[in-house]
């Protein structure tokens, strides 16, 4: 079967669809407990369209592995090893000043992967969702070593790592289109 | 995973399945669509995974957007909608989540965003979620959504169509799409349902009547299967 074709949210994707703790990938229910097998993070940031300006209304979706670097799914091979109480997905909405927020823990590596974060923008104007992947700064030598990250030019590298807060906080800012100086890199999805 | 990679169950898609971007007639893809061509990737293990029994965290279940409060429908023709949700095999997905969200029978969506002076209908609110079963199959009571104009300096209507958003097993298998209505005459001058380059893909995304017998007098049925990308990409939990 081939599959369908993708279009936009349009400007109306309910409100009520993202709910509080939607955007905590630590728990795998609304009233679950938060998995504390690992280090408690804030990924936070804006989504930026042409011009700079705020992109309103936009869905993120957050995948990762979990601190020890599996998935619970059955494509990973250490599935049953993952941390049954974490999700590892979440999901967010951009708020007038197109900023989001997710609660997890810090991802491991795994294989010849560096740490990371898959996020999905989904939005009124993107016919189809794209997809890139957020790198933390500290892992310089997984960073460097990372198949994924190496697709990239290296003067590109750099949009793809978080920048470390105060606190547990990393920003993220990710900017749809800006031309080549300033659009972050996306993956084909 | 056994003999099949993951390289092999997530192909590129077919040309002609992807609409074209920016998008003609549609102004805001020529703000939000990324200039620069995206990097392509093997599939590896964090794109051909995905959250699992996703549908404790998003809880499912609302499939009555036509007369949630019994005794008191929505304006319009009262529909049910319902497919399976499949891979590229033509497996049936389980425990897929699926969202729908739509206009009233005016044309007009019951959400902030939406300030056009066309009637909200009390008992319509026009969203629900609800969860694949064994057989990959999904359903809602609706009504039929009217068509509604898009502003701006070359206004065009959208014809009558569902949002759908498909949450599925793995992360290449995320679909966010749109139902059109067989032989509405806004369908071929709608700049988003021609964004479709391939007619085939086209109509893939019309549904078919086809009343169901179970559902009862009073619904008009329509079947509309939902494939998603991936072979093989069923998990099956040991
Ligand atoms: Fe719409």
């Amino acid at each position: 079967m081939t599959p369908l074709s993708s279009h936009t949210i349009g400007p109306f994707f309910p409100r009520a669809f993202v709910r509080e703790g939607d955007n905590d990938l630590t728990r795998t229910a609304p009233n679950a407990t938060p998995s504390r097998a690992g280090t408690r993070i804030r990924l936070h940031g804006r989504v930026l369209r042409e011009g700079g300006l705020p992109c309103v209304y936009a869905i993120l979706e957050a995948w990762q592995a979990d601190a020890a670097g599996r998935f619970r799914h059955p494509a990973d091979p250490d599935w049953e090893y993952a941390d049954p109480d974490f999700l590892g997905w979440g999901r967010a909405f951009t708020d007038a000043d197109g900023r989001f927020e997710f609660h997890t823990l810090m991802p491991g590596g795994f294989l010849d992967r560096a740490p990371h974060v898959n996020l999905l923008v989904m939005a009124s104007g993107l016919m189809r969702p794209v997809s890139t992947t957020l790198f933390f700064p500290q892992f310089v030598t997984a960073n460097a070593a990372d198949p994924v990250l190496g697709l990239l030019p290296p003067p590109l590298r750099p949009r793809l790592l978080a920048a470390p807060d105060n606190d547990d906080g990393y920003r993220f800012d990710i900017r749809l289109r800006g031309g080549p100086a300033e659009e972050t890199p996306f993956f084909e999805s | 995973m056994p003999e099949d990679a993951p390289p092999t169950r997530f192909g590129p898609l077919p040309p002609g399945i992807a609409p074209t971007v920016p998008t003609p007639g549609y102004p805001g893809t020529f703000t939000h669509t990324p200039s620069q061509p995206a990097f392509r990737r093997p599939p590896g293990r964090t794109e051909v995974t995905g959250p699992l029994a996703l549908h404790r965290k998003l809880p499912c279940g609302e499939a009555n957007l036509a007369e949630p409060i019994p005794g008191r429908p929505a304006m319009g023709q009262l529909i049910h909608i319902a497919g399976q949700v499949l891979d590229e095999d033509g497996r049936p997905i389980p425990d897929a989540v699926v969202e729908l969200w739509q206009a009233n029978a005016a044309g007009r969506y019951a959400h902030a965003n939406d300030t056009r002076s066309a009637p909200l209908d009390p008992h319509f609110v026009g969203h629900g979620r609800v969860r694949t079963d064994a057989e990959g199959r999904y359903g809602f009571f609706t009504i039929r959504p009217g068509a509604y104009p898009v502003p701006g300096e070359a206004v065009w209507w959208r014809p009558p169509h569902v949002h759908f958003s498909v949450l599925g097993p793995a992360s290449l298998s995320r679909l966010v799409t749109q139902m059109f209505f067989p032989g509405d005459p806004l369908n071929p001058l709608d700049h988003i349902f021609m964004a479709v380059p391939d007619a085939v893909a086209r109509e893939r995304l019309v549904a078919r009547p086809l009343p169901p017998a179970e559902i009862g007098p009073g619904w008009l049925g329509y079947r509309h299967d939902i494939a998603l990308r991936g072979r093989r990409a069923t998990p099956v939990l040991p």
